[in-house]
């Protein structure tokens, strides 16, 4: 995870991600910090395209705070998640969403 | 179905203020917020704010969430987290609360909508690109997430926000390669300003953005100077390399809750665009749902807490039938004591249009005449601006600062009473206060710093206000400031400079120095082969092959010692120089028998 800010001027050195998770996406294992979002787990492994619109553009993180709707993923299967809002856990399997996302039942 | 006697929306500090004076008043209230942590925006603020320390001046956006965060739970405020108010409908209102996947109902006397705003979207080539951020994202990610995004980056708007934001990714270690403004002036304050010009970067002011380069991701961005109708001007285009965009073009009220309960929503374009009726109460068109922070007037934090508080007050006078009057009365004398200053110019004259008067001026805007006790040490303010703001004046133990009748006017210091004590410094949310004191043949100026601290007596390269190089100088003295982050660096620097250097950087040792040529070995090579244990000239002789060149050691060998001499402390008279081997110079075969033969001749 090479986009890290671990040392701070004002707020210190990150202490508080003793255990790394893993979780998927495109099927690849990725590590995350617990207290990561989906969201800023996929920009620390250097993944800025979360998925593409209808028309094929791709699209990435824009608001960070669950107001734009740009960052949809598609998380074990379910579509229309936002991943800067949704917190990464382990073994989940995310997958970039087309369009409005398909739902596997 | 659930019931509370209030339901306030939103958890920044407007919202938590107006739980805490309800709940403060033995109200029942719940405070509902979609994120995964409470405090709005403050979780993700690393400066230090502005306004006096009854609003904590002084501290942190983070800080201040915190202790908001702290007394709200003290008081008995009920928080649900990652919860999303539905939909708000005449029987009840519907909570969805996204970690249990699951809805729920609420019945409520009354609501304090404080859910804030959102960021503005501006339209140019390409702007769907991933790698286009808005500013708060980027704070979010960097600050609360700990993840940088790029490595260049480049902002759009320079008001508080995007001055903020770059300062924020400087210390983030990114490199902010401009600012791009589309007005002929900076729209945040001077001191934002100041603070990341003295470190370089530019503000581009009469520019904005046309298009964000790259196919799948950003790779650059194209600028273009704007005419007097802030239309790109063809032919003036200008290309950055950056892997990273910011927006930081303003913000709009997050209206949509407020208007599906029915309270009539107007557009004032100088409150922020659409927002909420309100009266000065905070009370909207309807009886029972008040308002506050951003919703109602794009400002700022210290704004929002106060009208947090008044609408608590208020709501928790109805449900409880006491009269808090004089706490109501106390906070609306706040708000007109901040909102005097010519920073508060549009939302005074954006209420008007509710028939809401807020007085202007009253403040003190002349700058202080420079009758300066030379060779003293003393402050140094640079706050040219009329910002409500006193932190200098209420944390000076000698009562040295004021800033006048009202929180805008503009700092002067009385110097027969300043003692030099650098309180003041470390406290200036602006760090806009500097030491400085003339010595016979040098000067010292003491810097407000957050950064990795240099070491004491290092040399480094001094820069201007604007940051650029103005010559060497050095570490005098640091002085540390552990809790609140704010150092003292003091640096000697060269006399008449006091009132120039403004910043420093660190000078960055150049690897590719070459130090013995003839075998083209590098400083790194020899610092790294001394830390292995290659103390000894000789020794790094035979490692390196160091001046076991044709030179014969003339260039490198001094060298050489004064690196092993810097790095092992031992001085270079002390050190073993090596042998001196002949030939001195290099001599063929054939000159050496030739001489051979002059000898037989
Ligand atoms: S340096 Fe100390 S004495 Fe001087 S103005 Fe600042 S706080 Fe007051
Ligand atoms: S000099 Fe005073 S008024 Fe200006 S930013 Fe600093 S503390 Fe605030
Ligand atoms: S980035 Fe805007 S909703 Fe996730």
């Amino acid at each position: 995870m090479k986009r890290r800010v671990l040392d701070h001027p004002i707020l210190g050195h990150k202490t508080d991600h003793r255990e790394e998770i893993e979780f998927f996406f495109e099927g690849e294992k990725l590590k995350a910090y617990p207290d990561d979002t989906i969201a800023s787990a996929l920009i620390a492994n250097g993944i800025d395209i979360f998925g593409f619109s209808s028309s094929g553009k791709p699209r990435g993180l824009f608001c960070a705070i669950g107001k734009c709707s740009s960052c949809l993923v598609e998380v074990n299967g379910i579509p229309n998640i936002r991943a800067c809002i949704t917190p990464v856990k382990n073994g989940i399997k995310v997958k970039r969403q087309k369009g409005k996302g398909k739902p596997t039942w | 179905m659930v019931k509370h006697q209030a339901l306030v929306i939103g958890a920044g500090p407007a919202g938590l203020c107006g739980a805490i004076a309800m709940a403060e008043n033995g109200v029942d209230v719940l405070v509902v917020d979609e994120g995964l942590e409470p405090g709005g925006q403050l979780p993700k603020q690393t400066h230090k704010f502005f306004g006096h320390e009854g609003f904590f001046a002084s501290l942190r956006g983070f800080e201040i969430g915190k202790i908001l965060i702290e007394r709200a739970r003290k008081n008995g405020v009920k928080l649900l987290l990652k919860t999303t108010v539905a939909g708000i409908y005449e029987d009840a209102i519907v909570l969805y609360n996204r970690e249990l996947e699951k809805t729920q109902e609420l019945k409520v006397d009354y609501i304090l909508i404080a859910t804030g705003a959102s960021e503005k979207f501006i339209s140019f080539k390409k702007n769907y690109l991933p790698g286009i951020y808005g500013a708060g994202a980027v704070q979010t990610l960097m600050n609360q997430y700990r993840t940088l995004p790029g490595k260049n980056f480049i902002i759009i708007g320079a008001g508080n926000i995007g001055l903020i934001l770059g300062y924020q990714l400087l210390q983030a270690g990114a490199n902010v390669k401009a600012i791009i403004e589309a007005s002929s002036k900076v729209g945040g304050y001077a001191v934002h300003a100041n603070k990341i010009k003295r470190m370089g970067v530019p503000i581009i002011l009469n520019h904005t953005i046309v298009e964000a380069i790259g196919e799948e991701k950003v790779n650059g961005a194209i600028i273009a100077k704007v005419d007097a109708s802030f239309k790109p001007i063809p032919g003036t285009e200008r290309e950055f390399v950056v892997d990273t965009i910011c927006l930081a073009v303003g913000l709009q009220p997050n209206v949509e809750l407020a208007a599906q309960i029915g309270a009539r929503i107007e557009y004032v374009p100088k409150l922020g665009g659409y927002v909420p009726y309100r009266d000065e109460n905070m009370k909207t068109s309807l009886e029972n749902v008040y308002i506050a922070g951003d919703l109602a007037s794009i400002e700022e934090a210290t704004t929002a807490m106060i009208e947090g508080y008044i609408a608590g007050y208020n709501i928790a006078q109805k449900i409880t039938g006491k009269d808090f009057s004089e706490q109501i009365t106390k906070m609306k004398r706040e708000l007109v004591e901040f909102r005097k200053g010519p920073f508060s110019q549009k939302v005074r004259e954006g209420l008007k249009h509710f028939n809401i008067s807020f007085s202007e001026g009253g403040y003190r805007t002349k700058i202080q005449n420079n009758e300066e006790p030379v060779g003293k040490l003393r402050v140094k303010i640079e706050c040219p601006q009329n910002i409500p703001c006193n932190p200098c004046e209420t944390s000076c133990p000698t009562g040295a600062i004021t800033v006048g009748e009202n929180i805008n006017g503009i700092p002067h210091v009385d110097y027969d009473k300043c003692i030099g004590c650098g309180i003041c410094v470390t406290k200036c949310p602006g760090l806009a206060i500097f030491l400085i004191q003339e010595f016979e043949k040098s000067s010292i100026v003491g810097i407000p710093y957050e950064f990795e601290l240099p070491d004491e007596n290092e040399k480094v390269i001094l820069l201007d206000k604007n940051g650029n190089e103005i010559g060497y100088g050095k570490v005098e003295k640091i002085v540390k400031n552990n809790r609140f982050h704010t150092h003292i660096v003091f640096l000697n620097i060269p006399k008449g400079f006091e009132n120039d250097v403004r910043h420093f950087k660190k000078i960055v040792k150049n690897y590719e120095e070459i130090i013995c040529r003839c075998e083209s070995i590098t400083r790194k090579e020899i610092e790294d082969a001394i830390e292995e244990g290659f103390t000894d000239f000789e020794e790094l002789r035979r490692y390196l092959r160091i001046s076991m060149g044709p030179c014969g050691g003339r260039v490198c060998r001094l060298q050489t010692l004064s690196i092993i001499s810097e790095k092992t402390g031992i001085p270079i008279s002390e050190l073993d120089s090596g042998r001196y081997r002949p030939p001195s110079i290099p001599l063929s075969f054939k000159a050496i028998l030739n001489g051979e033969d002059d000898k037989n001749e």
